[in-house]
């Protein structure tokens, strides 16, 4: 039964294609999505021979069944996404030569399908089409850790060179999701999603800065800054008062326990930020800072630059006033460490110094920062490191008594036999019954 | 510990004043003949300092040349640097004679022995180690950061099969459970290491914080099995991994290091929070995240991480203020 000679039935279009539903073959057609018909189990032909190429006198492997499937799984892949054609093709000619290779003959179909996603992740990223791996690991409805796994692997073999793309490049595609446009949502609530893209670019340009990006995953980030963004377009106190898991289930979009800690981290920026604001007179607390976001926003760079020159002047007053006995190459330290990114000058006569004054460093340096990983600044209590065993060779006397302790006197090793024997035949009678 | 505290003191500061001819000689780069050497191990006089040719040092690679005597150096030196090789990790037999191995592992080892040697630092100048190696970066530029042994992986030979059921009854600290693994998992408390000991015989010890400590703890399990009743040996100790971690102390941003250092790093922040560095020379996988540590792995000998620190130290460094 070919596609081209069915026409649907409800709109009467001849655009009818092949699909796979959970493994059952259908006729879908594209324009109204009406199920055309669904495949009866004698449909499902095996086209192929019964004997395995390898044992065959046959001169040219022909794809298989699974690769084909493939193949199409790639082709609706690419289409779901709607990608150009050229990352479609070099897409489908990794997966060829992935799953042709040795090291992915023998894995499972779950990781083989995982391959289709991860040959559209890499060509993509190629092309300049930044995709998260988040997005494709919800298509595929695969899980994170199979779909990293088989990703590493297939670069590793197919010996690819992959470009690193950053949050900014997701984030475009990542606030269309949200469905916060004056048609879906009343207008009190509505915002243009450019203009929240921009506001929430800006904010994740900051929150970079300030290192809140490096190391997280993107998407509790992005999510974070289209909240702010959205609220700090028209702080009225609807807005404020809306929850994040609140906004999530208006814009219809899957809720995240870490968006809300990324929330609380930005806003800690920006509370730092809106302290060096001129104009501000009241403080800014995390409750009110949404109202300056413009204003920061707008002036990030300047304000950024006022942070870092009052946080250096507070730590000299602060070294100053310690006492005499505090090492005098700190604050100049504090200086090279809390300078922008403009003063690389200072870097050469600060060297030295750094040598000396790194031995003296807390271990909690986070704390003297202005902007610091925030798994610095809440560094994890280790328990204390287990004493280090100084001075062995290695070949040192073994003495008997230690070695006799690790041995079972006769007793014991009669009494653990027996013991052993009575719990395997109740094991084995409660597994009978 | 260095291989230096055991030498006799009277040798160190002969060595001392061959040190300083270094220098000139090889800038003279002649090569000594039989007759200028001392025949005795006696101190060169004063005046006949520059006139006497001492051995240049930088020549001994391999097997010494024909025409250096060599006799006149101490037989402690051949002992020192055995222990500086055997401590750091060379696979040996105990029962085989150790002399014979150290003139042919000196062209293996001798960044790990130098490196060792310029890492004390304490009387021997960095500047003009004794074996010809890389330049090693100078004192004043290093970090001044060790990198510290976490972890230590080592397997050996105990020479015989074994029966795994009679270690897991006879044994206080084994565990076997051959429908999960088959192995059985023995711990001892001193060095804190756990092993896994396998019928053919042979064992692999995990968990110690130092070479030393490693082979102290596989001779203990393998004491362990021959007081079990079995002609457990001790035949081809090696370490197979090495891990250790640091802190540079200053934030790291790892999207400018994946930029420029493409060829070598993977950094997936969707998958793994930090950034996995393969280092080329030597062959080391760092991880390196935000927070500025550092955890270096991969390595067979305690040289290979210091150097791999030192190497991507300074790439670090530039990544910080931006």
């Amino acid at each position: 039964m070919s596609a081209a000679a069915l026409k649907c039935l409800c709109c009467g279009s001849s655009s009818v294609v092949e699909e796979d539903h959970y493994t059952q073959r259908q006729m879908v057609c594209v324009d109204c999505g009406a199920v055309v018909s669904e495949g009866a189990l004698t449909h499902d032909t095996f086209e192929g021979t019964d004997i395995s190429y390898s044992r065959t006198t046959a001169v040219s492997k022909k794809p298989c069944l699974n690769q084909r499937k493939g193949q199409q799984q790639l082709t609706a892949l690419c289409r779901v996404l709607r990608v150009n054609s050229e990352i479609e093709r070099i897409a489908s000619e990794y997966f060829t030569q992935a799953y042709e290779h040795e090291s992915f003959l023998k894995v499972s179909l779950q990781k083989k399908e995982t391959l289709v996603g991860c040959c559209v992740l890499v060509s993509c990223r190629q092309l300049n089409w930044p995709v998260s791996m988040c997005t494709i690991a919800c298509l595929l409805e695969a899980d994170m850790a199979m779909v990293g796994g088989v990703y590493h692997e297939m670069i590793k073999v197919l010996q690819l060179e992959v470009p690193h793309i950053s949050v900014s490049d997701v984030m475009e595609s990542h606030c269309k999701e949200y469905k916060i446009s004056s048609l879906d949502v009343p207008e009190g609530l509505a915002e243009d999603h450019r203009d929240i893209q921009e506001r929430a670019l800006s904010l994740v340009e900051l929150a970079a800065d300030s290192w809140i990006v490096t190391g997280r995953r993107p998407v509790p980030l992005m999510m974070a800054t289209v909240y702010l963004a959205w609220q700090s377009l028209k702080p009225n106190l609807v807005r404020l008062n809306m929850s994040l898991p609140k906004f999530c289930r208006i814009a219809k979009v899957r809720q995240n326990q870490t968006a809300a800690k990324r929330v609380g981290e930005i806003k800690s920026v920006l509370c730092k930020l809106g302290k060096e604001i001129p104009w501000v007179t009241d403080p800014v607390t995390s409750g009110n800072v949404v109202r300056y976001v413009e204003d920061i926003v707008k002036n990030r760079y300047a304000l950024l630059r006022r942070a870092l020159r009052s946080h250096e002047e507070a730590m000299r007053e602060e070294s100053q006033l310690c006492c005499e006995e505090a090492n005098p190459s700190e604050p100049e330290d504090q200086t090279l460490r809390a300078t922008s990114r403009n003063s690389e000058k200072s870097k050469q006569p600060g060297e030295g110094r750094e040598f000396k004054a790194h031995q003296d460093l807390e271990p909690n340096w986070g704390k003297r920062m202005v902007f610091a990983p925030p798994c610095v600044i809440h560094a994890k209590r280790r328990r204390a490191a287990a004493e280090r065993l100084e001075g062995i060779t290695g070949d040192e006397e073994i003495s008997d008594s230690e070695i006799d302790s690790y041995i079972r006197t006769p007793q014991e090793a009669r009494e653990f036999a027996v013991a052993q024997k009575a719990w395997v035949s109740q094991s084995d009678q409660a597994e009978c019954e | 510990m260095t291989p230096l505290q055991t030498i006799d003191p009277r040798r160190r500061s002969r060595r001392l004043e061959y040190r300083s001819h270094d220098r000139l000689l090889n800038d003279f780069a002649f090569t000594p003949k039989d007759s200028d050497f001392p025949s005795r191990a006696g101190p060169p006089s004063g005046s006949a300092r520059a006139s006497t040719p001492v051995p240049p040092f930088s020549k001994a690679s391999g097997e010494p040349a024909d025409d250096l005597d060599l006799s006149f150096l101490p037989d402690e030196l051949s002992v020192n640097t055995q222990d500086a090789e055997g401590s750091a990790g060379a696979s040996q037999d105990v029962d085989v004679g150790l002399a014979s191995r150290h003139e042919g592992e000196d062209e293996d080892k001798p960044s790990s022995s130098s490196s060792q040697l310029a890492n004390t630092g304490a009387i021997f100048c960095p500047m003009t180690p004794m074996t010809p190696m890389t330049p090693v970066t100078p004192m004043t530029e290093r970090s001044g950061i060790i990198p510290q042994l976490q972890n230590i992986v080592s397997t050996v030979n105990l020479g015989c099969p074994l029966d795994l059921k009679f270690i897991a009854l006879q044994a206080r600290n084994a565990e076997y459970n051959p429908k999960r693994f088959a192995a059985v998992i023995m711990r001892i408390r001193e060095p804190r290491t756990t092993a896994l000991i396998f019928s053919s015989g042979k064992m692999v010890c995990t968990g110690a914080k130092s070479e030393e400590q490693s082979r102290l703890a596989a001779r203990k399990y393998a004491r362990v099995v021959q007081k079990l009743g079995f002609p457990a040996r001790f035949l081809d100790f090696k370490i197979q991994n090495m891990v250790a971690s640091c802190d540079v102390c200053f934030p790291i941003r790892l999207e400018g290091l994946v930029l420029t250092h493409q060829q070598f790093s993977s950094y997936e922040p969707e998958l793994f929070p930090g950034l996995i560095y393969r280092m080329v020379k030597p062959r080391i996988v760092l991880l390196i995240f935000v927070s500025g540590k550092v955890v270096l792995t991969g390595a067979k000998e305690r040289g290979e991480i210091y150097e791999a620190f030192e190497n991507i130290y300074p790439i670090l460094r530039g990544f910080r203020k931006q």
